[in-house]
């Protein structure tokens, strides 16, 4: 796969070439309250943090920590319920219903554990859908469909249904349909929870391809400690809180403390 | 910095696309739905058509029993008519059934009728004397009619019939046609309103029934479908994108179903009213424009069932947050 991804770059040429530096994603203080019934849940209890572009960042923490609902919430998918979120200098909380759905739609890319590919579409069906949100024309998006689908090695089976494909085929289909519409960022939430260990890898060399060719920030929720290797910062939270920031050296040495 | 756009609306003929195949895929739950809509459909209309059926047939079930009540007095009266010489005097127009009887009669005998119309001189001798017709003014006395009969037979199927010199002879007067009082006329009509007032109940549970199994496969089918429905909302699907889908859905299976669920309908009361009665009264003597409307009216009711079964769970589906979508391990 490592030879077919080299040429990912050539397809976003366009789309890398009007990044700019700073920070892709910025959330002051945002806190998110569920309310269940008379009881409320604080998930979420004052995340500060501020995201560079071109980063490739990992959030951990253990489930029940407020790490999907903070993944959540600067991926556009939520509001918190106080502080601000802003995604490209655009706070989130003033857009209406079609602007984050355009937002959701160009400038972010989902990538999820399940893969979430809709099964009543072939994967070149999958990959067009979020470029016919955006108002592509069928053709067009076709060939891009395609050549995006080339690039992740799976050009041949693109009129293949996802049921018929092994599980890293379908998470390649996935990111390939995450990067439909060249975002800036790539949301990815345990995107090698499902696979083993030698798919995982070659997703996660996809990553970094996708960092260090296009510029893409990538976001991953993640226990791989492969994952957590090749990132750039790794945000641990706790509890609805930051715990720590590290760096992946120093959290080797913390690894290697612990056994 | 960057702007923010305004996502567009995806063109219609894509939405139409995408349900067609998500029905088509999800066949199971489809037929589960469809066949919530025919079966609602198909009760709704076997009921108009039975309540068709037997007012095609109600007339036809009058006639044949008024034609027997008439042979069964002429032939208490008559006996064998075997070689019996028999006028028929008809006044006016005849009704079906006396026409019926009529022609029962000249099927039994083998020429030996003769049908004298209005003014018409009667003949020299007969054996037996039927006047017909439903003019109330005879153009004979009962003398004349009784003139030329060894026996003073006449059956009369007008008891009110006016005959003009009255001459008190022994006639069997039958009153076929006019013993409809006032009273069994009220009867009939409150009968009528009550089968009305029966129909239009069971046509409105069936209608409620047909939304409330629908409006139920739908929810199942938002519920089964949230992750797919995140999901597109993930990749900048409008919230008016996914109720669309699912109206789309809805209407398609609506008129699909009702159009099925309205051949049921027809033919089921047709095979099993066939059999009590019979084909070809049922199919000689049913009010097709009647029936052309109620099948349309049935369609449209079906499809716009489906449609307002389906608001509900577009509604759930399409103001679903995405991330709660996500979230749910259905």
């Amino acid at each position: 796969m490592t030879t077919q991804t080299e040429t990912v770059d050539q397809i976003f040429d366009a789309a890398s070439s009007s990044r700019h530096s700073g920070f892709v994603i910025r959330s002051v203080d945002i806190r998110r309250v569920y309310q269940m019934g008379d009881s409320e849940t604080h998930a979420l209890r004052g995340v500060t943090l501020d995201i560079e572009r071109g980063e490739y960042m990992s959030i951990m923490g253990p489930s029940g920590s407020g790490k999907s609902t903070f993944f959540n919430m600067i991926g556009g998918l939520d509001k918190p319920t106080a502080g601000k979120v802003y995604i490209d200098q655009v706070d989130i909380a003033q857009l209406d219903p079609y602007e984050l759905a355009w937002l959701r739609c160009r400038k972010v890319g989902y990538i999820f554990q399940s893969f979430n590919l809709i099964q009543v579409m072939s994967c070149l069906e999958n990959v067009m859908l979020p470029m016919s949100f955006a108002g592509l024309d069928s053709e067009k998006a076709r060939d891009k469909a395609m050549d995006i689908l080339d690039k992740v090695g799976l050009g041949d089976r693109a009129l293949h249904k996802p049921q018929e494909m092994s599980g890293g085929q379908q998470q390649r289909v996935a990111i390939a349909r995450s990067l439909a519409n060249s975002p800036d960022i790539l949301l990815a939430d345990e995107p090698t929870g499902n696979l083993d260990l030698r798919t995982g890898e070659e997703i996660i060399e996809l990553f970094v391809k996708l960092r260090d060719d296009l510029g893409v920030t990538i976001i991953t929720a993640t226990h791989d400690l492969k994952m957590l290797r090749a990132s750039d910062r790794v945000v641990w939270i706790d509890d609805g809180l930051i715990t720590k920031v590290t760096t992946p050296d120093e959290m080797n040495i913390e690894i290697s403390e612990i056994h | 910095m960057d702007q923010v756009g305004t996502q567009e609306k995806l063109p219609f003929s894509r939405a139409v696309q995408i349900s067609i195949r998500s029905m088509k895929i999800r066949l199971g739950r489809s037929i589960v739905t469809l066949s919530g809509i025919v079966l609602g459909i198909a009760f709704l209309m076997s009921n108009l058509v039975s309540q068709l059926i037997l007012d095609a047939v109600k007339e036809e079930r009058e006639h044949r029993q008024t034609v027997g009540l008439m042979q069964a007095v002429f032939h208490s009266e008559v006996g064998s008519i075997a070689e019996k010489q028999i006028t028929a005097v008809v006044y006016g127009e005849m009704k079906a059934a006396e026409k019926m009887f009529l022609d029962n009669l000249g099927g039994l005998t083998s020429g030996q009728i003769q049908i004298i119309r209005q003014g018409a001189a009667l003949p020299e001798t007969s054996d037996v004397m039927i006047v017909l017709g439903q003019d109330p003014r005879a153009a004979h006395s009962l003398a004349q009619l009784t003139a030329g009969l060894p026996d003073k037979l006449v059956l009369d199927a007008l008891g009110t019939r006016d005959y003009s010199g009255d001459t008190p002879v022994d006639v069997r007067r039958e009153l076929f046609f006019s013993e409809q009082t006032a009273e069994r006329r009220a009867e009939l009509a409150k009968e009528r309103k009550e089968a009305t007032f029966r129909t239009i109940w069971i046509v409105i549970i069936s209608v409620f029934v047909t939304m409330i199994s629908v409006s139920n496969a739908l929810l199942m089918s938002v519920t089964e479908r949230f992750r797919e429905i995140g999901t597109m909302k993930c990749l900048g699907a409008l919230s008016s994108f996914i109720r669309t889908l699912f109206l789309i859905e809805s209407s398609l299976l609506g008129a699909a179903g009702s159009a099925v669920g309205v051949l049921i309908g027809i033919l089921l009361p047709m095979v099993i009213y066939g059999f009590t009665y019979n084909f070809g009264v049922i199919a000689g003597s049913m009010d097709y424009p009647l029936l052309g409307l109620c099948a349309v009216v049935a369609v449209i009711i079906g499809t716009v069932l489906s449609v307002a079964a389906a608001i509900y769970p577009a509604r759930v589906a399409a103001n679903m947050v995405p991330a709660d979508a996500l979230r749910s391990t259905v």
